[in-house]
């Protein structure tokens, strides 16, 4: 392995698809524009931008090598900039085999090395064999065994090796990732995508007798019937693209724990594995979706440091759908060192006002504006009705705790999120005041973690000012919260965070 | 709450945010510019473009007399220890705090305005944020730079 060598020809391939997957927003939107011009040809357009991508794959793979020396990784990549990347193995963390389809397709496997730089996504072997995988494996990995988190696993199906030892193994049951397949957020991407696609084949509809034919099928309807219907069908289309693109992803969904690290696989065609290695956990947070919370659900979501996607965020789901009275059961077996319950304060009855109109003022202009230019039904003020109700929920939502090393945020934009993050997890603390809340006596609290090589914040607005105030010396360690408790015993705004009932230990 | 000095920014940065707004907001005359290209001067579409050129000369000018002292006046920045806190903002008052054990790496930077007026910014970046401190004078940007810099060395602890 002392010499340089080039990976498995269907890198190329995969690679190819990897750019797609990464440019999917831009290469719709040129779709989108290329279909109101007349002389764009679809499948030339199509075609060329496949062999553009398929020759771009193989200059990559041919380019692309990669030795281990002394326990040194040397990658080095690049078409015309040749990137020289080194990696010792005591550097490395983690490293993922994984498979994607095309790998599978082929018997190959994925290598995802992981290290505590954001240099991680350039890391990644895309298709070698599996005998190579493990002897790269072996390679990088014999002396790091001392120092206790260079550990290596074997993946998914075929490729597991039994020699870990999992404290425990929680799975996602059937009906679980139902609901969680048919209740998923993808859906606004699913409508885009479709909408998409629809501009490209609409000119061939219209020319068919399609549109007669349903023209037929509504006689005497207004076209107001006939443009409710196509949109009732394009969002029965997109729920059905959202729901089983979720249901692959999330299918056969395992949590593993071991000391050191979380183990998080997925995927039905294409498997994932993520493992997190606890000291790289920044905060942990719970979503419950406006869908899923009267539903009595909400997915855990954690934020990872070193470890980026490719878009560079480092959220990872770790648990997509769970009952909220199993929800605090899981975090004591996953977690058992984060506080989970605590006393914490809301923002005082005077922001009531600001969180309605802030929530109400632009859906209220826009209406209004609409049913004047219009002439709309007056069922149309539901809307702005609607928009109060939202203010009201994220005024009723919002809350801020804090212990001895310990920090809970909780927040609503459309879902409810609960954040967990250890104080000395805390990149940076932000307090702003805009001249209303000065007004007030209001402010804005913001705090920082790092994520992926990025960073990820969580907002609390209108909290008291002295309050916030606290939270800001607590987290220069200075008061605690009891304190606070006892400055203000007749305090009714304390209320006990995280609210969801403590199920019975089954 | 705080024991350590804050410290203001030279007055010269008032100078160098003058200049550079009104350089680089002279770009939002483009708006009207384009607007007359798309759809002429006549009728509506004049008073559309004459509006508009109007109220962004307005900003224009406003953003050269009044922002920059207003900016400058807001601007407060204290380096201890144990933390580096950051007050600014004309409008929306902010106040942040770094941790030092926090601050991963911090530079100064220089533009051609900046160096003209003998001026530099520090910029901290921790894992999640980079934050800046605008405009100090060249010396001083680099006292506070190793200041910061060794401070956090001190402070240095897991990611």
């Amino acid at each position: 392995m002392s010499e340089f060598q080039r990976q498995h020809p269907v890198a190329a391939i995969s690679r190819a698809l990897g750019l797609i997957r990464g440019n999917l927003i831009t290469i719709l939107v040129f779709l989108f524009v290329g279909a109101s011009s007349d002389e764009f040809n679809l499948l030339w357009f199509i075609g060329g931008g496949f062999g553009f991508l398929l020759v771009l794959g193989l200059a990559n793979w041919w380019r692309f090598l990669y030795k281990i020396e002394e326990g040194e990784l040397h990658i080095r990549s690049g078409i015309f900039v040749r990137k020289n990347l080194y990696l010792t193995k005591d550097r490395i963390q983690v490293i993922d085999i994984t498979s994607g389809i095309i790998q599978r397709m082929f018997g190959l496997v994925k290598l995802d090395i992981q290290t505590a730089g954001s240099s991680s996504r350039e890391a990644a072997i895309e298709a070698v064999t599996l005998e190579r995988a493990k002897e790269i494996n072996r390679l990088l990995r014999d002396s790091s065994d001392s120092n206790g988190n260079g550990e290596v696993e074997g993946v998914a199906g075929d490729i597991e090796q039994q020699e870990q030892e999992f404290k425990q193994e929680i799975a996602l049951p059937g009906k679980e990732l139902l609901i969680a397949a048919s209740t998923s957020g993808s859906f606004g991407i699913a409508l885009s995508i479709l909408a998409t696609l629809f501009s490209q084949i609409e000119p061939v509809i219209s020319q068919s007798e399609l549109f007669e034919y349903l023209f037929g099928l509504l006689p005497s309807q207004s076209d107001v019937l006939l443009i409710i219907s196509v949109i009732l069908i394009f969002v029965i289309f997109a729920w059905l693209l959202s729901f089983f693109s979720t249901l692959f992803s999330f299918g056969d969904f395992l949590l593993r724990i071991t000391d050191k690290e979380l183990v998080i696989s997925r995927g039905i065609f294409e498997k994932k594995r993520i493992t997190v290695p606890y000291n790289r956990l920044q905060a942990i947070h719970v979503a419950e979706g406006m869908i899923r919370q009267p539903l009595g659900y909400a997915s855990l979501h954690l934020e990872s440091a070193g470890y980026g996607d490719e878009k560079g965020t480092g959220s990872i789901v770790l648990f997509p759908l769970i009952h909220r009275k199993k929800i605090l059961a899981l975090l004591d077996d996953v977690f058992p060192d984060y506080t989970k319950e605590m006393e914490g304060i809301r923002p005082p009855k005077r922001s009531l006002r600001r969180y309605l109109f802030r929530s109400a003022f632009i859906v209220t202009t826009i209406t209004a504006g609409l049913y004047w230019l219009l002439e709309l039904n007056n069922w149309i003020w539901i809307l702005p009705a609607l928009s109060l109700v939202w203010g009201w929920l994220k005024y009723k939502d919002a809350a801020a705790a804090w212990g001895r090393d310990l920090l809970i945020l909780r927040s609503r934009a459309f879902s409810k999120t609960t954040a967990y993050i250890k104080k000395n997890r805390v990149q940076d603390v932000s307090l702003s005041q805009s001249w209303i809340q000065r007004f007030r006596r209001l402010c804005t609290i913001q705090v920082h973690v790092a994520s992926g090589d990025q960073g990820k914040s969580f907002t609390v607005r209108e909290l008291d000012l002295d309050e916030a105030y606290l939270l800001v010396k607590e987290l220069k360690g200075g008061v605690s919260m009891n304190e606070l408790l006892r400055e203000q015993e007749e305090n009714v705004r304390w209320i006990a965070l995280p609210g969801w009932p403590r199920q019975a230990t089954n | 709450m705080k024991k350590t000095p804050f410290h203001k920014l030279t007055p010269r940065a008032i100078r160098v945010w003058q200049l550079g707004n009104a350089v680089g907001n002279l770009f939002f005359f483009g708006i009207p510019l384009v607007y007359t290209g798309v759809f002429g001067m006549s009728g509506f579409h004049f008073w559309v473009v004459a509006g508009s050129t109007t109220v962004i000369f307005i900003l224009w000018l406003l953003s050269i007399v009044l922002f920059p002292y207003l900016s400058w006046k807001r601007w407060r920045y204290s380096v201890d220890s144990n933390e580096i806190d950051l007050k600014r903002g004309v409008l929306v008052h902010t106040r942040t705090l770094i941790p030092l054990s926090r601050v991963q790496h911090v530079d100064t930077r220089q533009g051609p305005f900046l160096r003209w007026y003998k001026l530099a910014t520090v910029t901290i970046s921790t894992a999640a944020t980079t934050h800046e401190i605008p405009a100090l004078d060249e010396v001083i940007a680099d006292r506070v730079r190793n200041k910061i810099s060794t401070y956090a060395r001190l402070a240095e602890e897991d990611v």
